[in-house]
């Protein structure tokens, strides 16, 4: 469990995932029916270098909470559309930006990545470009996907500043 | 026309709940009696779960507790200002929510957790920058705990007389507004 100024956070098992997002949708002390994002977080460094991040609202009592789960490439998180339906979507976009897929999951398919686009975007290994570029091709009369060309080369800019960097800039 | 003359005093000690004013939220007229059935319900249920768990507590305190009082009043009104928990309406889905929690619950048997078991709770005071807004209300002003103090006891009428002697114009445009 976590404290800080940004809010209250608290990591779980994702064995345990599923109860307590139930427990806290259904216990009348902790009425949190609403479930504002789930999204993704990749630390490349860990071992289970993914982490969800369900973000709650509980209207009835005011307050936000923050419920994490670490997982890999190859882990299966619960799906939790039974007490949130908006997860859904959530979720759908968390499987397709990352790879983090689910067990049982009502409707598990790709959302903002293009139809037919191999790989998962907000992974860090993934560059910013990607991989393909698309272009309408007169000829064929249809788009086709080619390896990138890029005609400049990708520039790294280093944005430290020569002077001292102040604290409201 | 007798009947209705007769039937207006008489509808008068209890009064008809129009609307609950949450979209989607019907207005239960037999709330007292549902409300009653549903905590004797849940108080039956929770029997299930093991004696010294700290959720079996608390459960049974506060279902206790508003069974007590929707025994002792009669009316839906009262109850909702005894229990200050918002309306019937609200209870009863509370309290249905809370017995499919307890059916899970026994289903997921989450018991076993030693007392002095404490989670590990991280500080993290990293300051946060300037430009991020912290959902953070501010003080509420002063006017708003003097009101408050009178509308409790009851002297509010006392108290828009005192403040109309200080500021004429202000109370005769809100007058006009109104």
């Amino acid at each position: 469990m976590e404290r800080s100024e940004h809010g209250n956070r608290s990591d779980t098992n994702t064995d345990y995932l599923f109860p307590l997002l139930c427990f806290l949708k259904l216990h009348t002390y902790t009425r949190v029916q609403v479930s504002i994002d789930i999204c993704g977080v990749d630390y490349p460094s860990r071992k289970r270098r993914f982490e969800v991040v369900y973000n709650l609202l509980s209207t009835r009592y005011n307050s936000r909470i923050r419920v994490q789960t670490s997982a890999d490439e190859v882990t299966r998180i619960s799906p939790v559309v039974s007490p949130f339906p908006s997860a859904g979507r959530w979720e759908r976009e968390v499987w397709d930006m990352f790879g983090v897929s689910s067990i049982n999951h009502p409707d598990l398919r790709r959302i903002s990545t293009d139809y037919g686009f191999e790989g998962h975007p907000l992974r860090k290994d993934l560059p910013l470009s990607g991989y393909v570029e698309v272009r309408y091709d007169d000829p064929e009369k249809r788009v086709v996907s080619e390896p990138i060309e890029m005609t400049q080369e990708f520039r790294y800019f280093d944005f430290a500043s020569p002077w001292e960097q102040r604290s409201d800039g | 026309m007798f009947l209705r003359r007769v039937a207006r005093p008489l509808m008068m000690m209890a009064r008809v709940k129009e609307t609950t004013g949450i979209v989607g939220l019907d207005v239960v007229p037999n709330a007292r009696e549902v409300l009653i059935g549903l905590y004797t319900k849940t108080l039956d249920e929770i029997k299930a779960v093991p004696e010294d768990e700290g959720y079996r507590k608390a459960v049974e305190s506060f279902t206790r507790h508003r069974l007590k009082v929707c025994q002792e009043e009669d009316d839906w009104e009262a109850i909702e200002k005894k229990l200050g928990c918002g309306q019937v309406e609200e209870l009863i889905e509370e309290a249905q929510d809370e017995l499919k929690l307890i059916g899970h619950m026994n289903e997921w048997k989450p018991w076993g957790i030693p007392d002095d078991y404490e989670c590990e709770v991280i500080e993290n005071d990293a300051p946060v920058p300037k430009h991020i807004p912290l959902h953070r209300p501010g003080p509420l002003p002063e006017e708003f705990y003097k009101t408050l103090e009178a509308v409790e006891t009851g002297t509010l009428k006392q108290a828009i007389s005192a403040s109309e002697k200080d500021d004429p114009a202000i109370a005769s445009g809100e007058s006009q507004a109104k």
